[in-house]
């Protein structure tokens, strides 16, 4: 699957470069909307098909919560310390880890602190975002399924969501949704706070 | 955001009724796995169109490109770590096993 993954993706970036116009950028939105509208149905239909999801959750209750706490540790901690080897200061290094893989949001909250820390926040997060979709399917297999939501961040709601209800089970995918809510939700929050750190 | 968000949850929702119900025949369930598949593989190509078609992206990928790649693979190694430690809290190794489909 990741080498279908990466291929989708690269074959994207190729023929977006060289082939089309910028004007199609436009056209775009509303076919990734629909696109993504249909996989979360069907992402819908899949937990449902399992009917034991929702007792298994009771069960961990609100233990869940630890993954997106401990998702923001991670991502913001990384980012320190990869900015530490680049010499960044701490504060920014952490704002672009803050972002959570919310490229867009990340970038234009700092983009009236410095235009070049926005562009590295954007495309740290496109990155990441990349390499999530590419790595999930083999940290579910290779690491575990909780794990697997981790790379994903905020996205882990929407963009992500379709691969790790493919690689983990439907169980995984409904803890993925809840964590990509309460990250997405953040993000507009600790971005400002790493900064002003 | 909240209003997407109330339509990915109701689309979750709707998905989850129909499946927990077996509203779809057992055709349409057998094929579901193969449609998904193709609905992802298109999403994940336009969403690297729109990523060719991003001059800002393509024209900072050179100049900043290693150093957002170095940020982006320390912050995904340290998640996952620490998601790591804290799984045994939350779930079995057992259990996971059990529920795979």
């Amino acid at each position: 699957m990741s080498l279908k993954i990466i291929l989708s993706v690269g074959l994207g970036i190729g023929v977006g470069y060289f082939l089309l116009p910028s004007c199609f950028f436009q056209y775009t939105d509303i076919v990734i909307d629909v696109g993504l509208c249909l996989l979360l149905f069907f992402v819908g239909i899949d937990i449902g098909k399992q009917k034991n999801v929702f007792s298994n959750l009771k069960k961990m209750g609100f233990k869940i919560l630890l993954v997106p706490l401990m998702i923001i540790v991670g991502s913001i901690i990384g980012s320190i310390v990869g900015g530490f080897f680049l010499k960044m200061p701490i504060n920014e290094a952490g704002a672009v880890g803050a972002g959570l893989g919310w490229y867009s949001l990340s970038a234009m909250i700092l983009a009236s602190y410095s235009n070049e820390l926005s562009a590295i926040a954007f495309l740290t997060n496109v990155f990441r975002e990349i390499i999530a979709l590419i790595i999930v399917p083999t940290v579910a297999n290779r690491i575990g399924f909780l794990e697997s939501i981790a790379p994903c961040g905020a996205t882990a709601m929407d963009t992500s969501l379709p691969i790790i209800s493919k690689s983990t089970n439907s169980q995984t995918a409904v803890v993925a949704f809840i964590t990509g809510v309460i990250l997405s939700t953040l993000v507009p929050i600790l971005v400002p706070i790493m900064l002003n750190i | 955001m909240g209003l997407r968000l109330i339509l990915y949850l109701a689309l979750l929702i709707i998905g989850g009724m129909i499946g927990y119900k077996d509203l779809m025949g057992e055709k349409f369930n057998s094929k579901l796995g193969i449609i998904q598949n193709i609905c992802l593989l298109f999403l994940l190509f336009i969403m690297g169109i729109r990523i060719g078609l991003d001059d800002k992206v393509i024209s900072s990928f050179f100049t900043i490109g290693i150093k957002a790649l170095f940020l982006a693979v320390f912050s995904i190694v340290f998640s996952i770590f620490f998601v790591r430690l804290v799984r045994k809290f939350i779930i079995t190794d057992e259990e996971e096993k059990s529920h795979e489909s």
